[in-house]
Order: structure tokens, then C-alpha cells, then sequence
């Protein structure tokens, strides 16, 4: 089993509320899938299950065929992620933090250098490199974000929301940067932008309360409901007009 | 890639945060501080230096004794801040283990600890030499003393951090309970007459009872005859059971704090 992402049968309750319920999905190509619902439909819930954050009730979740609960780090090896608002050490440098990070990651010396070098050049903080990180903006903290997401050259690429708070024109440098990384990458992708989501991936799955609705090529979505808007407001309950 | 080797970075790093963050050089201030106000206020208010080198030394351990109390203010958020902050969510998706990403904020924060500890002592030091012309060689064993106990404190703080949401609640949640309620704990006992050797604050009592203890403070301010009409047995903590004490209140508190965070989930 070395799809890049197995979800099986996963359940996740917070005291009593089901945020998960019996969820299965299996991206078994190397495609890149953009991961729909609405708010609480349990999309950063299933993420951060997948990034090892949270542990599932029950159910289980595979990463290039690793467990994530009892594979951890070998799971958490083969992903780049951004979860959530990203937040940074404020008292280090975007330099600091990506060799920090990418010495975790068993990086150094030249190699790690030239990649602090790419990326960087690739989320365009370059100015910023040695500047405490306490003084960025939301919107360059996503850039570094982004930065540290590819820095290691993951097979997987796990986002949440990575261009929520950025300016229109730092929207579209995300999409090119993710969409040029997806080519030879996973990408999923969680996100209310449909149209983000239609330019980066070629399949989408939709949730909500905690079960997949669909999960299908967008080009078939769109045959089945005439727009990938109206499958997913029919699929979340929400009559099209 | 070992885990021996990622611990050393995880140390190098938390360590340099340290270095980078303002409590430090404020905790060193207030060392620095605390000491000088022993060695300006005592000859003013007493009419000059006591005329025993260990009587001084006693009164200036003020200063690592703040060190170590200090170490709770930026070993606090330790654990907590990653949850508080959600850097936790860039930092707990790396491919290694939370017990070495602990031991490492762990390691980094007695290093820490041990600068402010050394700093202290320098002064001390300095100061008694400068006095007295000596140094007592029970310097050494405080000193010691005061490393087991900055550990210990750290171990704590670590405690109290990976349970707590937020940092400032476990910084203050941790000076409550090493500050006062193990200080109110003590002084009932003592009254009752019953065993408090194992309480963290009577610990960290052992670090000025190597000079003497009690009796040498007492002894320095008023007759003899007098220490002997209190209402209770004044008793300085013995050094082996102090030692067994911190050795415990360090085991627990750090791996405790490891068990919490490796089962703790970031939601």
C-alpha cells in the first residue's frame, strides 16, 4: 500500500461532537485533490489527523503507506504541510527557522543551503531572509510558511487554506508556485476557493458533517451538475439556484 | 538521521531563542540586583559586613536563588506557547519524536538556568573575596545544589506548561505552587511537627543550609538564648534528603511533562 494518502473508516469525535464520521478516502494517484465542504464540515479536522496533530477515535490514515498514528515520523517525512494561520518563532530569522527546520529534516550543508536559497527566491523573501520574523505581516509569515512546505522537496503537499489573508496578487504567486509543485507532487488541498481549487487540482472531494459526499474528477463533476459550484452547493444541501 | 543528533538541534535552537528573548538579560538584571542590594543594605542597616564569610555568603545566594525562580519565567510557555501560539503546527509536523523536541526545549532551558545560576555565584564570589578575602568551600556545594535545583524548577515549570493552555498560566501556576503553596505546606507541617523534608520549597532551602543553615542566619541576628523561645523547632533541611527530594520532584515533573505532550493533541 504506498498510495500517497489512505483514509480509512475515520471518526473523530471533540467530547460529543462528531467532527468525523467513518470518513474513507484514497487519493491513490499522483494527482492533486482539492478537498471542499463547508465550515465544520471536518476539513482541518481530517488534515491535521493526517499531519499526526490530533489522533483519531477510531479509523486509521496513511501517508505513502505509513501509519500515521504508530509511523509517525516516517509519515510526517514524506509531507510538507500548512495548517491553519501559520505561526513562527518571532525571535528567528526566516534563514534561521528554514535551516532549523530543515536540519530536523536530516538537511544540511550546501544542499540545505541552495534549497533556503530556492525557496526563498520562490515565495520572494528574499529581502526578508534575515530579518526577525517578528516584525512580518500575516501574509509573509504564509509566504514563509509556503517556503518551509517545499523546502525538504515532500512527495505530498497538505494545505489548509495556505492563501487565506494574502493580497490578490500574492493569491495568484501561491497558485503558480503550487500549481508548478503539483506537477510532480500530491497536492490536497483544503479550501473554500472553487475556483482555486478548479485551477490547482484535477479532482475534488467534497464533505461535510464529517462523511465524503463526492469525490470525482472535476471535469465529471461538472458534466453530472453543469459546474463544480452547483455540485457542491447540491452535494452540502444548499439548493442551486 | 539519529535522534541523539536532532536533539542537539532542537537544544542549539531553543537555546539561541533564549539568548534572543529580553526575560533573559531581565532575570540576569534582577540577579544582579538582588545581590547588590545584600551587599549595599546590609552594612547600612547592620552597621557594617557580618564578621562571618558564611553569614554573607547565606545572604548573598539571594541572587542564584532568584535565578533559579527566574528560570520559571522563560521556561513557561516552554511547551504551552506551542499549543497558545500554534507555532506548534509548524514545529509538530517535523518528522521527529515530541519526547526529543521536549528534552531538547528541556536541556536548552537549564542551560539557560545554569548561565543565570553561574552569573550568580561570579558575584557572590567576587564579592566574598572581596570582603572577607575568602571564599567558603561550601560555595561549591551550594552551588551544586542550586544547578540540582534549577533543574528541578525547569522540570516543574515543564509540568505545569504541557498541562496548561497558555503560557502565562503556567508561569503562574508554577510560581503558586514552588512560591507558596509548598511554603504554606512547610510551615504547617513544621508546626506540627511532622516530616516536610520532601517539599520542593524546603529544597531549595539546602542551598544556603550548606553555609550553616538556620542557626548561623539566627545566630547572626540574635542571641542564642532567644532562638530557643519559638514556638516551634527550627530545623535546617538536610542535604542528602534535599538532594533525593529535587532528584524526585525533577523525575516526575520531566517526565510527566513528556507523557502530556506526546498524548497532547493540537486542535
Amino acid at each position: 500500500m504506498n498510495e500517497p494518502i489512505v483514509i480509512e473508516n475515520l471518526t473523530k469525535y471533540y467530547n460529543s461532537f462528531l467532527a468525523l464520521d467513518n470518513l474513507s478516502l484514497r487519493i491513490a494517484g499522483n494527482e492533486n485533490v482539492g478537498f471542499l465542504g463547508p465550515n465544520g464540515a471536518g476539513k482541518s479536522t481530517t488534515l491535521k489527523i493526517l499531519c499526526g496533530l490530533i489522533r483519531a477515535t477510531s479509523g486509521k490514515a496513511y501517508i505513502k503507506g505509513f501509519d500515521i498514528t504508530t509511523q509517525k515520523e516516517k509519515a510526517l517525512s514524506q509531507i510538507g504541510t500548512i495548517i491553519e494561520t501559520p505561526e513562527f518563532y518571532g525571535f528567528l530569522t526566516p534563514k534561521e527557522t528554514l535551516n532549523y527546520f530543515g536540519k530536523l529534516r536530516g538537511m544540511d550543508g550546501n544542499h540545505l543551503t541552495e534549497r533556503i536559497d530556492n525557496v526563498i527566491k520562490l515565495v520572494s523573501l528574499e529581502q526578508w531572509l534575515n530579518v526577525k520574523i517578528e516584525k512580518f505581516s500575516r501574509g509573509m509569515k504564509q509566504r514563509l510558511a509556503l517556503a518551509q512546505t517545499l523546502l525538504h522537496d515532500p512527495p505530498i503537499l497538505i494545505l489548509d487554506e495556505p492563501a487565506l489573508g494574502l493580497d490578490p496578487r500574492a493569491v495568484i504567486e501561491f497558485r503558480q508556485i503550487i500549481l508548478e509543485a503539483g506537477k510532480d507532487k500530491v497536492v490536497f488541498f483544503a479550501s473554500h476557493q472553487l475556483s482555486e481549487v478548479a485551477q490547482i487540482c484535477k479532482y475534488v472531494a467534497i464533505i461535510d458533517r464529517g462523511k465524503l459526499l463526492e469525490y470525482d474528477n472535476i471535469a465529471a463533476l461538472e458534466q453530472k451538475y453543469d459546474s463544480l459550484e452547483n455540485a457542491y452547493l447540491q452535494l452540502t444541501g444548499v439548493p442551486s439556484e | 538521521m539519529s535522534e541523539l543528533k536532532r536533539l542537539a538541534i532542537v537544544t542549539g535552537y531553543e537555546f539561541l531563542k533564549h539568548v534572543r528573548r529580553k526575560r533573559l538579560y531581565v532575570i540576569l538584571l534582577l540577579v544582579l540586583i538582588s545581590e547588590a542590594a545584600v551587599l549595599v543594605g546590609f552594612p547600612a542597616l547592620m552597621n557594617g559586613f557580618p564578621d562571618d564569610a558564611k553569614l554573607m555568603a547565606t545572604m548573598l545566594s539571594v541572587g542564584p536563588s532568584m535565578a533559579v525562580i527566574g528560570a520559571i519565567f522563560f521556561s513557561g510557555d516552554a511547551i504551552a506557547g506551542e499549543f497558545e501560539s500554534k507555532s506548534g503546527f509548524m514545529l509538530f509536523t517535523n518528522p521527529v519524536k515530541r519526547t526529543t523536541l521536549v528534552l531538547g526545549k528541556y536541556i536548552a532551558s537549564c542551560i539557560a538556568v545554569t548561565i543565570l545560576i553561574i552569573f550568580g555565584y561570579l558575584v557572590l564570589c567576587i564579592s566574598l573575596y572581596a570582603i572577607y578575602q575568602t571564599i567558603p568551600l561550601e560555595t561549591a556545594q551550594s552551588f551544586g545544589l542550586s544547578l540540582l535545583y534549577g533543574a528541578t524548577i525547569v522540570a516543574f515549570t515543564f509540568l505545569f506548561s504541557s498541562i496548561s493552555k497558555g503560557a502565562m498560566g503556567a508561569t503562574v501556576i508554577t510560581l503558586v505552587v514552588v512560591m507558596v503553596i509548598s511554603g504554606i505546606i512547610e510551615s504547617v507541617l513544621m508546626l506540627a511537627g511532622k516530616p516536610y523534608w520532601f517539599l520542593i520549597s524546603t529544597a531549595g532551602d539546602s542551598i544556603t543550609a550548606v553555609y550553616g543553615g538556620i542557626e548561623l542566619i539566627m545566630a547572626g541576628f540574635m542571641p542564642l538564648e532567644e532562638m530557643h523561645n519559638f514556638p516551634f523547632e527550627l530545623e535546617s533541611p538536610d542535604i542528602g534528603r534535599s538532594v533525593l527530594a529535587m532528584v524526585i520532584h525533577l523525575t516526575i515533573g520531566l517526565v510527566t511533562s513528556l507523557i502530556i505532550t506526546n498524548r497532547r493533541q493540537l486542535s
